[in-house]
């Protein structure tokens, strides 16, 4: 490791122990266990990964599966606080809930579906394998968040601070990987192909130093933006979590019943009448 | 197609700027932030405000008026006058889409305060909500450019103002469930 990457490595751990610090603090396990998770799950990985290299070196095989395997790890991980967030405020609204959730499950399988089968056509490697799944699911993250807000925005059901703050971490996180993975899967089925190739050992030595060279830029971005994501929200849990809103008061079920399809019928009538003033 | 960078970074930083767009908080929203609920007290629930000038506007679009202003008036000063009145009349039409937007607003109100809602009816509500944006978008143009006459936006106002009177009644009824709902409760 040069002295960039040893300096950024030192950073994105005390970011790691702030971040389980201030959620612990603030007992966030008790309303987001997922995110909380997510939070150890990271700590964990950083120094998983950072004592195999410690063992094998930095640019041994066995540090290069151990940081894929925790980029895996870390996503999965990611994955579900997200679908915590999804479910998190909504659920007591039941109506509601029994629509979106369906919606988001769909949403996901489909994207997780392509996930696979988008990863399922690489070529066998694992850095092209790993690449290709998690930019598919970071815009898999991206497009469920999106989705989320807009159903939130439609119905005005507002997040509260933490829960936003989390949210546009993720938003980060994901929008970079989702670009970063893309640069670098292109790359790596495309001019450094041959590095992955036995049959282009000759190859090797020219094209190492620009394989090195793309992986520190892309972890160096990478570790940035989770700094940048963790200091949101480090930010964000810098003062008590506030207690969760009281459980709204639901209507009896006939008002929807009567009201819904009243609505909707002079909302049509509306609509109607606007398309006779456009007649000529 | 995923794995052509031209799709895939334009895809990803449109989907992101909606993302972050609806996480930055709004002025308009700044006093709802702090809740998650759709509603908070009756002040919040939609009203026709517009309807309110409804007599009046109907008075303003009436065709006789507009015959009587071309008859007697001198040519410049009735140009004038009905220039004026179609910006009433385009005025009028964005407060008309302000009230299709609250009894749009208590609909969604109503689904999410339902303990069940039906898929087609959100569907359906989302759908016209969506063309209503569109016709919208050419009336006002029409409207704007001159080319739609004012006695179709008259007939236009007389069933909103129709509209907007159930809608009151609508929201009164639902305040009362909810305050009765609500009693209920607190007696228990």
């Amino acid at each position: 490791m040069n002295h960039l990457e040893t300096a950024l490595s030192w950073s994105i751990l005390a970011f790691e122990i702030l971040l389980c610090g201030f959620v612990f603090t603030r007992k966030v396990q008790r309303i987001l266990p997922f995110f909380a998770t997510y939070s150890c799950v990271c700590l964990s990985s950083t120094i998983g990964v950072w004592l195999t290299y410690e063992r094998f070196g930095f640019y041994s095989s066995s540090a290069y599966f151990a940081y894929w395997v925790s980029v895996l790890v870390n996503t999965t991980s990611r994955s579900l606080a997200i679908a915590e967030l999804c479910r998190f405020g909504i659920r007591t609204y039941r109506g509601i809930w029994a629509l979106v959730w369906r919606v988001l499950t769909a949403l996901s399988i489909l994207l997780l579906v392509h996930a696979g089968v988008d990863a399922w056509g690489q070529p066998d490697r694992v850095a092209i394998y790993g690449a290709t799944i998690e930019r598919d699911l970071a815009l898999a993250s991206i497009f469920i968040l999106a989705i989320l807000f807009l159903i939130r925005n439609y119905y005005g059901l507002t997040l509260e601070p933490l829960q936003k703050a989390i949210a546009t971490g993720f938003g980060v996180i994901c929008t970079i990987d989702v670009i970063g993975n893309a640069i670098l899967r292109n790359l790596y089925t495309g001019y450094l192909f041959p590095f992955f190739l036995k049959s282009q050992k000759a190859l090797w030595p020219a094209l190492r130093s620009q394989f090195v060279r793309v992986n520190d830029m892309w972890s160096m971005i990478h570790l940035l933006a989770i700094m940048f994501s963790m200091g949101i929200w480090c930010f964000a849990l810098r003062k008590p979590v506030p207690a969760p809103s009281e459980t709204p008061v639901l209507l009896p079920a006939n008002v929807y019943r009567e009201l819904s399809p009243a609505i909707n019928l002079r909302l049509a009538m509306f609509n109607d009448r606007l398309v006779e003033l456009l007649k000529p | 197609m995923m794995n052509n960078l031209d799709i895939v970074i334009p895809c990803v930083i449109a989907v992101s700027g909606i993302l972050f767009y609806l996480l930055v908080p709004r002025q308009k929203s700044q006093g709802a932030a702090t809740s998650s609920s759709p509603v908070n007290g009756n002040e919040s629930l939609p009203g026709a405000k517009h309807y309110a000038y409804f007599p009046q506007i109907r008075q303003a679009l009436s065709v006789t008026d507009a015959e009587y202003l071309m008859k007697n008036a001198p040519p410049r000063e009735a140009k004038q006058a009905l220039r004026e009145r179609r910006m009433v009349a385009w005025r009028f039409l964005e407060g008309l889409h302000e009230d299709f937007s609250n009894l749009a607003r208590l609909g969604r109100i109503i689904a999410a305060l339902s303990p069940e809602v039906s898929r087609q009816q959100e569907t359906q509500r989302l759908v016209l909500t969506l063309k209503f944006q569109m016709l919208y978008a050419l009336v006002w143009l029409r409207l704007s450019t001159g080319d739609l006459p004012l006695p179709q936006l008259e007939r236009l106002t007389g069933m909103i103002g129709r509209l907007a009177t159930r809608m009151d009644e609508a929201m009164t009824q639902i305040s009362a469930l909810s305050t009765g709902r609500i009693t209920g409760q607190l007696r228990a």
